[in-house]
């Protein structure tokens, strides 16, 4: 049996999962501020009689992380920062960084080794902050200055952590890496307390099972290693409703999924079985991350948008003025149109044709302006979709061969979950000549996925056969290879290697069958005219995904 | 600094090659990716990247006459790094950005009017199919073409040889002492176009300071004096210290720096070689300084090895920009005298070799000199390659804005030359409405 948690802005969802069935399912409202207080009371409400032995997995999603970052409860950081040549920083990173001497270029060579005398004076400066950052440009490349520093930070400044930045992404984007880690340590006190809160009220409530966290990719982490790395679990709410349609609807082909929620749409686009993730990372309080993330786009339309005439045109949200009146609110929304039009058979219906009057033209009924509202709303959605297409078709390629053949995205579906699905997907898919999907279970789509999700993790291996070593930035690892012998294929086993490696010191072993190569470079190193070397990438990934698919089951103990 | 819009096309071409151990081959712009990647270059919000068009073949014929076809002679790279230019351009025609580099390769300063095949790296010219375009699809006249690779760009200053609507100017390495070895202050431009082609051959080992002295003393007064709808930078890199095919000492701060004074709407990438140790900081200097970033801390690792000035090259390229500023100053008398001179047709015979193709070709060329117009112009061109023996053809180009009686004649010259039947091939580009035709 499964446990899955998802705690969004507005409600706290569970599913108990059995044998690819849901069991049970539970919602609570989430109480900001209270949110250990929010899990607990979903579990309570979801296990009702069931059998908490029989559990072997709980997974959660929860805003603990976004909340302290859209709240500024976040800690000061030391964040020092080995910059070397390039781009003047000042003044672009979160809080204030501390450059230090000590750079190593592209190759991964040194060039100038970092001062610890420098760092001895930052460390006294900034004596008393508890958590500390050191990023490196190229330490992905070679990670060695970024962990001198770090044992120097360790002895001198005494914090109880010290974030490094090539350990969080092995991928170059030195100011992402920053932006990474700088977050990272700011959220890890208050992640950790409620890590352990939280595994403290999981065994009071006799359940013994092991506790994963969903991560901004969809993965899944073990709580006791998701403690390294909180910065990781931003934005799971709406990865978690991604995990949701992966486990409920599966889509082979190209599609677009439409997350409909009360006051947003969240958008993804879909290519073999899953979402396409966003370039770079996710955007963390306005800073691009290294962050492993879903590309999403979030437009301001859900059924309890806002609903008014403003000098004879019809606005639809962004702004949620309560609930449907057809649900005793007070304010026309989406939810009162879908009602009028019968696309929707839950609510009062003649509360949600006053909420349609009251918006109507003179000579409109309020049929029309609840078709009216649905077309603006639709109109909406669409617009952004559109956007995402042109943006991914726009993407830039470095290959002659991707730019003359390269195919361009065109989705043959519409998926839909989530409270106004069924009312407004459909529409959306009309207008885009598409056909729909919305599968049974949408409206706990979320926990569902929380439940169901698989771990993911990955690892970046870059051979410099020329220079004689290979360096794993995730693992802080560096190691000499053969200069002349060592090949593609010795890169790929040994990535193999250490991906095994890296999957069971974070106890998701049981994963590794599913990681799969998504990226793979090789180029020749010259001097004269004679090759000496050949420069290899390869980045192997557990990828995100579902433990199995699921079916919703008919039994919900809100109703 | 002003933060500037700057639109990006990087195209590294990761998957082209002219052969796996040429200078011009898949890595050459691997470390520079490593750079502004790392960096997060793309990730400011002042800078957007844009994905390449490919060129059609028709942007290119505007240019190029190709021998037989100009189809024959490319790859698919060359439209793609043509059409990364293009789209450079167009999205700072379209205001979008303010300014934009494309970061592309193949390169193409070296390529001529006509092609047989490659040569300096170079088959089809980026810059002047670039700027063919931008005047045939946004009215375009007056352009300003300044070419900062260490190489002369004889390939673009042949295609505006007589066209006195585009300022060309190249400072490089002296071609007494570099290939392609022309590019010397004698070489003005046809009498109708005397002085809108501006060549300052600088000494082996000059560095930022005379080259900022070329600048500010000759360079930006020239464009001042000029002033052209756009200005375009044929932004080359081998004058950097650590270049391996040539010998100047010129850095990233150097290049930064020019690009900032500059100021070009457009630069397009052309040649630099020193692929780990120079393109990665030169490339991201010219970003920073086009985004209007602080680029003050783009310096070379190796910086020390950067040597000085002599003082024997001061002296050289102050006497040097004195002698241009006179040229400068009576530029008008001297294209009112070398007109005079012409008559009615200015010729040349030149042979131009091929390196990298292994082909001699022979150029007879005439000009018209024209009261009305630019004055049509044709070309014998005969060429000799290991891999086809002889090839023959003859063209006429029709100017744009061209009058009707040079609009006739090189009608009539084409039609008589077929007649005569001396050659393989007889093509006629037709800049005016836009066509090429075979005969």
């Amino acid at each position: 049996m499964l446990l899955g948690i998802d705690v969004g802005g507005t409600f706290t969802d569970a599913v108990v999962i059995q044998d690819g069935k849901v069991l049970a399912s539970a919602k609570t409202p989430t109480m900001h501020g209270e949110l250990l207080h929010s899990i607990i009371a979903v579990i309570d409400k979801v296990l009702g009689s069931i059998n908490r032995a029989a559990i072997r997995r709980v997974a959660l999603s929860t805003t603990i992380v976004t909340n302290a970052l859209i709240e500024g409860k976040i800690d000061q950081v030391a964040l020092l920062l080995l910059p070397g040549p390039g781009l003047n920083l000042t003044g672009m990173t979160p809080g204030q960084p501390h450059f230090l001497s000590g750079c190593v270029d592209h190759r991964g060579r040194e060039q100038a080794a970092p001062v610890k005398k420098e760092v001895i004076a930052f460390c006294r400066e900034l004596s008393g902050t508890q958590v500390a950052a050191v990023v490196g440009k190229f330490a992905v490349r070679n990670p060695a200055q970024e962990q001198q520093v770090a044992g120097w930070v360790q002895e001198y400044l005494k914090p109880a952590h010290i974030t490094s930045g090539a350990e969080l992404s092995g991928s170059l984007n030195y100011f992402r890496r920053i932006n990474s880690a700088y977050y990272n340590a700011a959220v890890w006190r208050i992640f950790t307390n409620f890590a352990a809160a939280i595994e403290t009220a999981i065994g009071e409530r006799g359940i013994a099972a092991p506790v994963y966290i969903l991560k901004a990719d969809g993965g899944t982490l073990p709580l006791a290693a998701a403690k390294a790395r909180p910065v990781e679990t931003i934005f799971t709410g709406p990865a978690a409703s991604v995990l949701g349609i992966m486990a409920l609807a599966n889509p082979e082909e190209p599609a677009v999924s439409l997350d409909i929620g009360g006051t947003s749409t969240d958008i993804a686009l879909w290519q073999n079985g899953v979402p396409l993730l966003a370039p770079g990372g996710a955007s963390v309080n306005g800073y691009p991350t290294a962050v492993r993330s879903f590309w999403l786009c979030s437009v301001g339309i859900g059924g309890d948008s806002y609903v008014r005439r403003q000098d004879a045109h019809l606005l639809v949200g962004p702004m949620r003025r309560g609930p449907a009146m057809a649900s005793g609110g007070t304010e026309p929304t989406v939810t009162d149109a879908l009602r009028v039009a019968g696309l929707i058979d839950y609510g009062d219906e003649t509360l949600a044709r006053q909420a349609m009057v009251s918006i109507a033209d003179p000579n409109q009924t309020p049929e029309d302006a609840a078709w009216e509202t649905l077309r603006v709303a639709t109109n909406t959605i669409c617009q952004a979709i559109r956007t995402m297409l042109s943006e991914q078709a726009a993407r830039p390629v470095y290959r002659v061969e991707d730019i003359v053949h390269g195919e361009a995205f065109t989705p043959e579906l519409v998926i839909g979950v989530g409270g106004a699905a069924m009312g407004l997907a459909p529409l959306v898919a009309e207008q885009l000549s598409l056909p729909w999907q919305v599968p049974s279970g949408h409206m706990v789509a979320n926990a569902i996925g929380a439940a169901s999700a698989r771990p993911t993790t990955e690892i970046t291996l870059r051979a410099d056969s020329a220079e004689g070593y290979y360096t794993v930035p995730e693992l802080g690892i560096q190691r000499t290879v053969d200069k002349r012998r060592f090949s593609l294929a010795d890169a790929w086993t040994a990535a193999e290697t250490h991906l095994a490696q890296r999957a069971a010191a974070g106890g998701i072993d049981e994963a590794l069958p599913v990681s799969e190569r998504v990226y793979e470079e090789e180029f020749n190193v010259i001097r004269g005219f004679n090759t000496i070397g050949k420069i290899m990438t390869c980045k192997l990934q557990i990828k995100p995904g579902v433990l199995m698919p699921v079916q919703a089951g008919r039994q919900d103990n809100e109703q | 600094m002003n933060n500037k819009a700057l639109g990006l096309v990087f195209f590294p071409a990761f998957d082209w090659a002219i052969t796996p151990s040429h200078p011009e081959r898949e890595e050459r712009l691997l470390y520079t990716r490593d750079q502004i990647v790392e960096e997060g270059l793309l990730d400011l919000p002042n800078i957007r990247e844009y994905r390449p068009q490919l060129a059609k073949i028709q942007d290119v014929q505007r240019v190029h006459i190709g021998v037989p076809n100009i189809a024959s002679l490319i790859t698919d790279a060359h439209l793609v790094s043509a059409g990364g230019a293009i789209t450079a351009a167009e999205a700072v025609m379209r205001r979008e950005v303010s300014n934009a580099f494309a970061l592309v390769r193949p390169p193409g300063h070296h390529a001529m009017r006509v092609v047989h095949g490659t040569r300096g790296f170079c088959t089809i010219n980026m810059e002047a199919i670039m700027v063919e375009y931008l005047r045939c699809h946004y009215g375009l006249n007056r352009i300003a073409i300044v070419d900062t690779d260490v190489h002369h760009g004889d390939g673009t200053q042949d295609i505006f040889y007589h066209d006195p609507d585009t300022l060309f100017i190249s400072f490089h390495q002296d071609g007494r002492t570099l290939y392609p070895g022309t590019g010397a202050i004698t070489e003005l431009g046809s009498p109708s176009a005397l002085c809108s082609t501006i060549n300052i051959p600088l000494p082996p080992g000059t560095t930022d300071d005379g080259l900022h002295y070329v600048l500010d003393k000759l360079v930006l007064p020239m464009l001042d004096d000029f002033q052209p709808d756009i200005i375009i930078n044929s932004a080359g890199q081998d004058n950097h210290y650590s270049d391996p095919l040539a010998n100047m000492a010129i850095t990233a701060q150097g290049y930064a720096r020019l690009a900032e004074k500059l100021n070009a709407d457009i630069a397009v990438l052309e040649g630099g070689y020193s692929i780990e140790d120079a393109l990665p900081y030169v490339n991201t200097g010219i970003i920073l300084a086009m985004a209007g970033l602080d680029y003050s801390r783009v310096v070379e690792p190796d910086i020390a090895r950067c040597p000085r000035q002599s003082e024997s090259n001061t002296r050289y390229i102050a006497q040097l920009v004195t002698q241009w500023q006179d040229i400068w100053s009576q530029r008008d008398q001297l294209r009112r005298a070398a007109i005079a001179k012409a008559g009615d047709f200015w010729q040349r015979s030149r042979s131009i070799y091929y390196d990298d193709s292994g082909i001699q070709e022979r150029q007879r060329e005439a000009v018209r000199i024209c009261p009305h117009c630019q004055g049509y112009h044709t070309i014998a061109t005969e060429a000799e390659g290991r891999s086809f023996g002889v090839k023959t053809a003859f063209a006429a180009v029709i100017p744009r804005n061209s009058c009707s009686t040079c609009r006739s004649q090189a009608c009539d010259a084409i039609h008589t030359a077929k007649k005569e039947g001396r050659y393989d091939h007889y093509l006629l580009q037709d800049k005016e409405q836009d066509t090429f035709e075979q005969f």
